[in-house]
């Protein structure tokens, strides 16, 4: 959606995966604009917004989030902006076409707002980012954070830290005026994206157990706290292969594997979802930036000994010339040696090194072992030692 | 006539269960109802 917004894909139909009647032709009975607005999971009925009610053997849940709202006067005003669904996608759009608009200011800097922030900078919008912590997207520590700090300066991004939105109302030089305990900025349009929520409306007026997390809690196979009813994606939990613990990370990859598993279980072929390690990944300009496993903050928390480092060094050999810089944070706990998180920001080979570190993580692999794992080597994709091994190997001297 | 399935919410996960139970089990009956005027579009 925000590469949408930017005009980088310009047909909103390349958007949706299946149409309606695409699920039809399977046998897949697909009604819009229509809410579920309750379930009776006793008598196992759903009754509809329609007035409408129909029986089920089986109900699976994919109710997905609700943005959160910083709950602020006029953040219902028109040109204040979500960007939750394709209808938000295409409202924005729109929007900034039929205002010509000149300057947007994005409250939150997490990966939803970097995305849109490019896709703004990119339609040639000025583009201010108002933010309640130091440094954009809170994962990434703040070493990274700050490639991501200059990365957004490079490209004329204002960036309030430390921002506290108080009011919206109508502006004087732009259409629109956000007041903050920094005093008030105008813009002609206003995205909040400062997080998201379990939507858990029904599951909760179900009876549903809900997880610490506050998302719905759900058992290797998909299913809730009642046998026949089976949740998945952004609205349930996952299980953390890191933390061991069941947690919400409303991410896409993971709502279709989750799905797929729910809908094996429920077609009668036992499958288990094997869980997460947290995985993430996004661009900012030129910026990769990713993410897996724990922070040192969170692994602290669930009493792990956690030891970080950053590594400095080349998405390519060293001797090519045009060299990109990438900062690698690798995590490991102290007691036992192994892997529990990696960060990384970068021009290039970012993501492929966190994915590779994701299924070391995933396996469980030591530090040592990580130090010496075999992996591709030519000039123009790494050193013959790559960051990963110098990486790891700093790390073990450091335990 | 087959168990009936009725997903609530058409996203990634909804879209994927309704895909996945009917491949498992065709003779499974799938409603999938979605309150929004999209299905299964991407991120
Ligand atoms: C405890 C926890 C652990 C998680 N662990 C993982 C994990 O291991 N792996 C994984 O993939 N995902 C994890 N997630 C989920 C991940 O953070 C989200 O999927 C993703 O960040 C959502 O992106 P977003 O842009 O919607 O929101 P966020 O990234 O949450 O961004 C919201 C931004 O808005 C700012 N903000 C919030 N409220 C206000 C306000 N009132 N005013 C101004 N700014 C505000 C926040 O500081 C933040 O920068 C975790 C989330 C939590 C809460
Ligand atoms: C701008 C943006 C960028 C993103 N980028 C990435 C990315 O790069 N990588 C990544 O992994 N993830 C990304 N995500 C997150 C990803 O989109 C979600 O994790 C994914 O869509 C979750 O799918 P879901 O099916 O669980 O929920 P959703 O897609 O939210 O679907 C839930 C559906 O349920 C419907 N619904 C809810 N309640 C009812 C009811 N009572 N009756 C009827 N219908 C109901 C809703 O209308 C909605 O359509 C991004 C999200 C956004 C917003």
């Amino acid at each position: 959606m925000p590469y949408y917004i930017g005009d980088v894909i310009k047909d909103e139909a390349k958007l949706t995966a299946r149409t309606p009647a695409k699920f039809r032709e399977s046998g897949i009975e697909v009604i819009i604009n229509t809410k579920v607005e309750q379930v009776d999971p006793v008598g196992q009925v759903v009754r509809l917004d329609s007035g409408a009610s129909l029986p089920y053997d089986l109900l699976a849940l994919g109710t997905g989030t609700v943005p959160r709202m910083p709950g602020i006067p006029g953040e219902d005003m028109e040109g204040v902006f979500i960007l939750k669904r394709l209808s938000d996608a295409l409202r924005i759009k729109a929007y900034l076409k039929e205002t010509a608009c000149r300057k947007a200011i994005i409250i939150g800097a997490g990966f939803i707002a970097m995305e849109v922030c490019e896709a703004f900078v990119t339609r040639g919008i000025a583009t201010e980012i108002i933010h309640r912590g130091k440094l954009p997207v809170n994962r990434w520590d703040p070493e990274l954070g700050l490639m991501i700090f200059d990365e957004l300066k490079k490209h004329d991004v204002a960036f309030t830290a430390d921002a506290k939105p108080q009011s919206i109302e109508r502006g004087s030089t732009y259409r629109l005026r956000l007041n903050t305990n920094h005093g008030p900025t105008e813009g002609d349009t206003i995205l909040i994206a400062v997080g998201v929520k379990p939507d858990t409306t029904l599951a909760e007026a179900m009876g549903l157990a809900i997880g610490k997390s506050g998302a719905i809690a759900v058992n290797f196979s998909q299913q809730t706290s009642v046998e026949n009813i089976y949740a998945a994606g952004d609205c349930c939990e996952s299980f953390h292969r890191i933390s061991k613990r069941w947690g919400n990370i409303p991410l896409g990859d993971i709502a279709n594997k989750q799905g797929r598993v729910a809908g094996s279980n429920i077609g009668g072929k036992p499958k288990i979802f094997p869980g997460v390690v947290g995985a993430q990944s996004f661009r900012i300009f030129s910026l990769e930036a990713a993410a897996t496993g724990l922070t040192e903050s969170e692994a602290r928390v669930y009493g792990f000994h956690p030891v970080g480092l950053i590594t400095w060094g080349n998405a390519s050999a060293n001797a090519m010339p045009d060299a990109k810089k990438i900062g690698l944070k690798l995590i490991a706990d102290a007691a036992t040696a192994r892997l529990i998180g990696a960060q990384a920001v970068g021009e290039a080979g970012v993501v492929s090194r966190i994915n590779t570190l994701s299924a070391a993580m995933w396996s469980g692999l030591g530090i040592e072992e990580i130090g010496y794992i075999d992996l591709a080597y030519a000039p123009p994709f790494g050193g013959s030692w790559d960051i990963i091994h110098n990486a790891a190997q700093a790390l073990l001297r450091k335990l | 006539m087959g168990k009936a399935l009725v997903i609530v919410g058409a996203g990634a996960a909804g879209g994927s269960v309704a895909a996945e139970a009917k491949r498992s089990d065709p003779g499974l009956s799938v409603t999938m109802i979605e309150q929004g005027p999209h299905v299964a579009t991407a991120a």
